[in-house]
């Protein structure tokens, strides 16, 4: 009897257990509109998945608390995210089950150009609309219907930082004769770099002095800043997505006292764990450029996020993020449908200049143009000030006014 | 090719090689005692890390102190792990035994990492410290004061470890329990208590190495990933199941890392260690220090 009793207990314990977990996927109701989210949440990249999240956490606590999708009823949106891992077959395979498991209306994803090439490859496959904010050319030359790149491209990117770099290194009287080149062999660094290899270096008469690109993760740095030590360039394009590695060669350049002005690529080196693993020093006058990043203007929008989220302040990712889910629901209330065919057509004509869909992008208008690039979608240039990162370019919607280098 | 330049590179190769060796050696007691290929090495050191990284945020200790610090508690981990885990799938059939192992070491490797993540989330974390920015100057030579420290300590643990296993009796008797579990039974040697032992002494080792690994090195629950690799070509290349194998692998590897940047790009670095694997296994199947009866 005794023993009858404590396997029932053990039972009713073991359903207590498994019966809410059954349940959970189930909470939404049947007219919500679910949007997936596909970004690196576990692996090296984890950190700007999670910034992903809490943009897009932000931006559907917001729409839903102000009554939903108006066109749908009121209908709420629901994220349902998936871990793009560590490497592009983890990503691709995360995007095939999100999109089949169930009616997925639009997709984000998925941070890095990589995995967001085969993200948007399944996307494309199975017709559901796909927003990305990574920067590799290659997105949006592929002639696909369903692929939406709201992020100036890397080769523009490269463009628009070396015109920069040089007009300011003019200025300063230390014009730029040699460059260096750093950083891993990721896609959006690779077209970042392609132009500046075979043409922009040489049409300003630059020369290129280091030009050292490695797979991650970077075993140690000495050898490269070695070089960046003994040539000197009046300008490093950094490109080092994996933290470690970025470590590694700001550590090193510190202690080999390199001067050389770093000009990064991406928004990956603008995260608060950089001061407190290299210290605001070492940061000091580092800029980057990237797609986004709070400008003069969003003081409410970066308080809000801070609040919720106890960051120490906002960056591309999750403002991205927090652009493209508003977007999403500005296309479903044009296209008046959860149809992910209808959304893509609205999008592909959508064209707006206010509200939170693009106040996060600079020029603050989205529209597409055929291959599913913003039209003007222009870079801006951050840089690190006293531990934290504020826009400098361009001045119009500056939070600081650009520093030239040590 | 400027001398001091080669011979900075060949300083860089050996403090690098350092903390590989020291993280190596756990692994290759841990196979050399066990038999037991440990997929979750890599995590351990990763708690390594977090636990030095705690030391040094809530007790302000130094982490090269928390490195040694770290030692008691992951002996105990590794102790309790071993009892509650691996000695259920060590011991009866090899063949299946092998099996078992390699997916519960597998298993907890996913569960360490996972949970971490979940846990203590994906931030990466760093302790600044001032010896990471800072180098020792031999003449035009530098020395990176954070892995030079490292790599002093790397030689005296594991030096501490070869007196350990050489110089007493508890140590004659785990290797006694590795060259032959069964004679060893015979001599009244507890051969479950001496695999407990290389167990925990075997994750002890590799905390220590994440914990000098965090002195320049930032934490992350997926940092396992970076190492893991090297750790098993490290112990395979010096021979498995020889420690002294293992740190020479160790210190190879690092060596070879550097080295190859000078005629290879970047993009290459791994590629001249696994050249300098296949060879090395080529022409000594055994590894550098392994026993001609254990081949690879």
């Amino acid at each position: 009897m005794k023993r009858s009793l404590s396997r029932m207990l053990i039972v009713a314990l073991a359903l207590a257990l498994v019966v809410p977990v059954l349940f959970m996927g189930q909470a939404p109701a049947a007219d919500d509109v679910k949007i997936a989210l596909v970004a690196p949440l576990s692996g090296r990249w984890a950190r700007q998945g999670q910034l992903k999240k809490m943009g897009a956490d932000m931006a559907i606590e917001e729409i839903n608390g102000q009554g939903g999708i108006k066109a749908l009823g009121g209908a709420r949106i629901v994220l349902r995210e998936a871990d793009a891992g560590d490497s592009v077959e983890k990503a691709v395979s995360a995007a095939q089950r999100v999109l089949t498991r169930e009616k997925i209306s639009a997709g984000i994803g998925s941070w890095l150009s990589s995995f967001t090439l085969g993200v948007t490859e399944v996307a494309e496959r199975l017709q559901v609309p796909w927003l990305s904010l990574s920067y590799a050319d290659s997105i949006t030359e592929r002639g696909f219907k369903y692929t939406f790149q709201t992020s100036p491209v890397s080769s523009l990117q490269a463009e628009q930082a070396l015109d920069l770099v040089t007009d300011l290194a003019k200025k300063n009287n230390r014009p730029i004769k040699k460059a260096g080149i750093v950083g891993d062999n990721t896609a959006a660094s690779m077209f970042f770099y392609k132009p500046l290899r075979e043409k922009l270096l040489a049409a300003k008469g630059i020369e290129l002095v280091v030009d050292d690109v490695w797979t991650p993760p970077l075993a140690d740095a000495t050898a490269i800043v070695q070089k960046l030590r003994s040539t000197q360039p009046d300008i490093v394009f950094y490109g080092a997505t994996n933290f470690p590695d970025s470590i590694q060669v700001l550590q090193k350049i510190k202690e080999f006292s390199v001067k050389s002005p770093i000009q990064g690529v991406g928004a990956w080196l603008v995260t608060p764990e950089y001061v407190k693993t290299v210290g605001k020093d070492t940061l000091d006058n580092i800029q980057t450029v990237v797609a986004a990043h709070p400008m003069k203007g969003q003081e409410e929008l970066v308080k809000k996020f801070k609040q919720r989220t106890g960051e120490p302040f906002m960056t591309q990712d999750p403002l991205c993020t927090y652009a493209h889910v508003w977007l999403i629901k500005e296309a479903i209330e044009q296209a008046k449908s959860a149809d992910p065919k209808a959304i893509r057509d609205a999008l592909a004509k959508i064209d707006i200049s206010s509200g939170p869909a693009v106040s996060a992008f600079y020029p603050p208008r989205v529209r597409f143009d055929e291959r599913g690039r913003r039209i003007g979608a222009t870079p801006l240039i951050v840089q690190w000030q006293d531990g934290e990162p504020y826009t400098v370019v361009p001045i119009a919607v500056a939070t600081r006014p650009i520093a030239w280098h040590r | 090719m400027v001398f001091a330049e080669l011979v900075q590179y060949v300083v860089t190769g050996l403090l690098v090689g350092g903390v590989y060796a020291l993280m190596s050696i756990g692994l290759g007691l841990i196979f050399g005692v066990m038999r037991v290929v440990n997929f979750a090495q890599g995590d351990f050191m990763m708690l390594g890390m977090y636990v030095t990284y705690f030391y040094a945020v809530a007790g302000s200790i130094d982490p090269l102190v928390g490195a040694l610090l770290a030692v008691p508690p992951f002996f105990v981990l590794g102790w309790i792990v071993h009892r509650l885990l691996l000695a259920r799938v060590t011991g009866g059939d090899p063949g299946r035994q092998h099996d078992a192992q390699l997916i519960l070491t597998l298993g907890l490797s996913l569960v360490i990492t996972n949970a971490t993540t979940m846990i203590l989330t994906p931030t990466p974390r760093g302790i600044r410290t001032s010896y990471a920015t800072q180098a020792f100057a031999v003449g035009p030579v530098l020395l990176n004061q954070a892995r030079s420290y490292a790599f002093v300590m790397a030689l005296v643990l594991a030096g501490l470890v070869y007196l350990f296993l050489t110089r007493t009796d508890l140590g004659r008797a785990l290797r006694a329990a590795a060259d032959d579990p069964e004679a060893a039974s015979y001599q009244a040697i507890d051969v479950r208590t001496m695999h407990g032992l290389a167990f925990g002494v075997g994750i002890a080792l590799v905390a220590a190495a994440g914990g000098l690994l965090a002195t320049y090195y930032p934490i992350e629950p997926n940092v396992a990933g970076n190492f893991i690799v090297l750790m098993f070509v490290a112990v395979v290349l010096g021979g498995l199941g020889s420690i002294p194998g293992a740190f020479v692998g160790g210190i190879l590897i690092g060596l070879v890392q550097s080295l190859t940047l000078l005629v290879l790009p970047f993009q290459l670095q791994n590629t001249g260690v696994f050249v300098a694997f296949l060879l090395v296994l080529y022409l000594r199947p055994q590894g550098l220090f392994g026993r001609r009866a254990r081949t690879v």
